[in-house]
């Protein structure tokens, strides 16, 4: 860590007369797990569509490893994406979700057996010939993760991947993206609604709120020091939330 | 960036497409009736007869078809029957031929020589009003049929489940949960057959008799009296019920969400119910197939009723006037259309369901206008507007007039198998690299199977059987066999008639039958995982 991974300089966006991101900055280190969380509708999901690729900024710079990359097509960005309900190719395989890609960039026999290399680490290789429809939904989430690394991304974007999923899912997926980030040395950008979720899994967490960051600070940071009303009202109700479910849980011991 | 600007330009082309084939034959067919005293023919006695008569006939007809086709499709669906599914192909089996075959089936059954009518002495005329509005019923209760077993096959149990727990009466159930979610469908309905039926001049032509409606108004101006002008003006009102019906859908459309995680009904054991549905469907099975025998009665002996030797006279003898010549001319013009219109209508529907914008929306609208035009009406507009072009007198302009024509329905077929499919598809090939047209044929197409083949089936039989608007632009060199149902009828060879009708439902059943079989397999095999991938 430390070595800067990305800068985002100034990125600004609008849909119409709809200002969504507004003169955006940031950078992310290497190896850094960043969450990013906000109200439904601030243009989270949208930065993460203009860092890939996918959507066009008005202005602003995205530099990745000192290479403005802002005209690159997505799939040259070294960045790979788990979408919001997985997106899985419901017509293939678990084996063929993973391994389609690297078929189609050439060598057959090298995509099988780094897609069942793959599929063995997210542990599933006993569902290689299902289909998606045949897997719960933290097996569905695995799927779409090893699709993702498949390609050898080193920034992974993740948008809301645990929304659909039970609690108890979500927490055994939580320590699983986290040893797959360290082992893989990847870079993740991590949408979530989930407070707890973000600080529990990230290194530093964004605030935003109605297209501008208010803060981008470590979890501590942000308790200890709130940058402005948004962010204190914002951490009070998480310590709220944490305190509820520490009742809850010692309720539930006796 | 660069894909859009593709994408821009290829629903581009798409709406130049509709504006030829759709907009400007119907401006056309408005210019021409500048040339007509439209306010002396809106007000003429004869035209404000036929309007009449085609509004109070129409009315009672739909009535009558929504009606049985209510009380069937909830026999089905909420009783306990056995060969549901063999009834369910049964009641449909009038939508694979022509409507002005049911005209003759009544005929054939009904008239002066009729078959009942001669073997229960019977006396009095099928011709008239009951004959239009029996065979109306005939062609057009199996369209509401499916409409409404699809709603009640979707209809939420657990809201029954938790008034039963509550001690609510079944007439309160009724009142407060049964009618409300049936009132939207039903009107849809009503409005679908409606205007079914007030542009169809196949069963009037055949049994109206001195009763005359509008769409046989339009077709005698038009194919006897070759007057365009006026067969423009009734064209344009019979636009009219259409259109609205077209604006109210089109409203409503939005609106109307389908719960798919509803709870499936458990049916209960009712003897008195189910005895009644046996019975029930066992009699239209009986309305349905008892014209259909008749047909092959009347075909295979020399003279009904004189001589009733068996023999190939009749089957020779159409054969003789054109049979199989025509036979080929609908099977390349079904073929083709289905084709092209499987192709089109994915493209167009791809590009509204999947790739968002103001074009998308336009392309949307333009594709379901064809829902309102009636047959009859494209056919005229296509007459006054390709007269001289290159086409016009070619199997193309039939190819063409029946992909307009039949386009709407499996557009939205497969509209909404694309727009259910994760939007994110293209995106995640993007990212990994791969193509949007690799994404369609790797991972859209495959999962639009099933679709695609019911489109193909719904644009084949119709191409197979539809009149309308293939009459006024056929030519001896391209006449479909369809049409040979009219001109027999006009010489007074019914028997000849009658086997063409047989020879159109037995292509159109085989069709079906392939699409069900292929259907079947695909359901089967949905579940199962792909051995061959590993
Ligand atoms: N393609 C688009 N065209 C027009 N407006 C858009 C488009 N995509 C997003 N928006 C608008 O931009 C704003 C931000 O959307 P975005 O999806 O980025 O929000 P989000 O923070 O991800 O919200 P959520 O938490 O609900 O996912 C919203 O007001 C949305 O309506
Ligand atoms: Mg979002």
């Amino acid at each position: 860590m430390g070595k800067n991974k990305l800068t985002v300089e100034k990125l600004s966006k609008q849909f119409g007369t709809n200002e969504v991101l507004q003169n955006i900055s940031f950078t992310v280190e290497e190896g850094e797990f960043l969450s990013i969380l906000g109200p439904s509708g601030c243009g989270k999901t949208t930065l993460l569509r203009i860092l890939l690729g996918l959507e066009t900024a008005e202005s602003g710079r995205i530099i990745k490893d000192g290479i403005d990359i802002a005209g690159l097509p997505p799939a040259q960005r070294g960045m790979g994406m788990v979408f919001q309900n997985y997106a899985l190719f419901e017509n293939m395989t678990v084996l063929g979700n993973v391994e389609y890609a690297l078929k189609k960039r050439g060598g057959s026999k090298k995509a099988r057996s780094t897609a069942l290399e793959l599929i063995e680490r997210v542990g599933l290789s006993g569902h290689l010939s299902k289909k998606p429809r045949q897997l719960s939904g933290g097996q569905q989430q695995r799927v779409a993760l090893a699709r993702t690394l498949a390609v050898n991304p080193d920034i992974i974007l993740l948008d809301e991947p645990m929304s659909a999923l039970d609690v108890e899912t979500r927490l055994a997926l939580r320590s699983e993206i986290l040893d797959l980030q360290k082992e893989f040395g990847s870079t993740i950008i991590y949408i979530t609604h989930d407070q707890e979720e973000a600080f529990a899994m990230s290194d530093r967490i964004m605030v935003m709120h109605e297209g501008v960051i208010q803060q981008i600070d470590s979890p501590h940071k942000l308790m200890d020091q709130p940058a402005n009303d948004y962010i204190r009202a914002f951490v009070i109700h998480n310590i709220q939330v944490k305190i509820d479910s520490l009742i809850r849980y010692s309720r539930e011991a006796k | 960036m660069k894909t859009s600007g593709k994408l821009t330009a290829v629903k581009g082309l798409l709406l130049i497409f509709f504006a030829v084939s759709v907009l400007l034959p119907l401006l056309r067919m408005l210019a021409r009736m500048t040339t007509v005293d439209i306010r002396g023919l809106l007000v003429s006695g004869p035209f404000l007869a036929a309007l009449k008569n085609s509004l109070v006939v129409t009315a009672v007809s739909t009535l009558i078809a929504v009606f049985l086709a209510t009380l069937l499709s909830w026999l089905l669906e909420r009783s306990r029957i056995r060969f549901k599914g063999l009834f369910a192909l049964l009641f449909t089996l009038p939508m694979l031929i022509p409507s002005i075959s049911h005209g003759m089936g009544l005929v054939v059954l009904f008239g002066a020589n009729g078959l009942v009518t001669g073997w229960f002495g019977l006396k009095g005329s099928i011709y008239g009003f009951w004959g239009i509005v029996a065979g109306s019923v005939m062609y057009s209760f199996p369209v509401a049929f499916l409409m409404l077993s699809d709603i009640l096959r979707y209809e939420d149990s657990s809201p029954y489940e938790a008034a039963d727990v509550m001690g609510i009466s079944r007439r309160h159930q009724f009142a407060s949960i049964t009618a409300p979610f049936l009132r939207r469908p039903m009107l849809s309905t009503l409005f679908a057959v409606f205007t079914l039926i007030i542009i169809d001049y196949g069963v009037p032509l055949m049994v109206g008799g001195q009763y005359k409606t509008l769409p046989v108004m339009m077709y005698q101006d038009v194919i006897g009296l070759l007057d365009f002008g006026k067969g423009s003006v009734i064209g344009l009102v019979l636009l009219t019920p259409a259109l609205v019906a077209f604006i109210l859908d089109v409203l409503n459309r939005d609106k109307l969400t389908l719960s798919f995680v509803a709870r499936p009904f458990r049916v209960r054991k009712n003897r008195l119910r189910d005895g009644l549905a046996y019975v029930t469907s066992g009699l239209v099975s009986l309305a349905v197939l008892l014209p259909i025998a008749a047909f092959l009665l009347l075909t295979l002996v020399k003279k009904y009723p004189s001589d009733m030797r068996l023999s190939m006279d009749n089957i020779s003898r159409a054969f003789n006037m054109g049979a199989g010549a025509n036979l080929g001319h609908s099977l390349v013009i079904a073929l083709v259309t289905s084709l092209t219109g499987v192709a089109l209508s994915f493209l167009v529907a791809y590009m509204t369901a999947r790739t968002p914008g103001k074009l998308s929306k336009i392309l949307h609208l333009v594709s379901l206008i064809s829902l309102a035009i009636p047959g009859i009406v494209l056919g005229l507009s296509y007459v006054l507007f390709f007269k001289g072009s290159l086409i016009y007198g070619s199997l193309a302009i039939l190819i063409l007039v029946n992909l307009v024509h039949f386009f709407a329905s499996p557009y939205l077929m497969i509209y909404n198998t694309l727009a259910k499919l994760n939007e994110h598809l293209e995106a995640v090939g993007q990212t990994l690299g791969v193509s949007r047209i690799s994404i369609i044929r790797d991972v859209i197409l495959p999962q639009a199977g099933g679709t695609l083949a019911e489109m193909f089936t719904y644009f084949f039989v119709n191409s197979m059987m539809t009149i309308s608007a293939v009459a006024f632009l056929a030519t001896a060199g391209t006449r479909p066999l369809s049409l040979m149902i009219t001109s027999f009828e006009a010489q007074m060879l019914l028997e000849c008639a009658a086997f063409i009708a047989l020879l159109i439902l037995t292509v159109n059943l085989l069709v079906k039958g392939l699409f069900t079989y292929y259907r079947s397999r695909k359901e089967r095999s949905a579940y199962e995982p792909d051995q061959a991938a590993v």
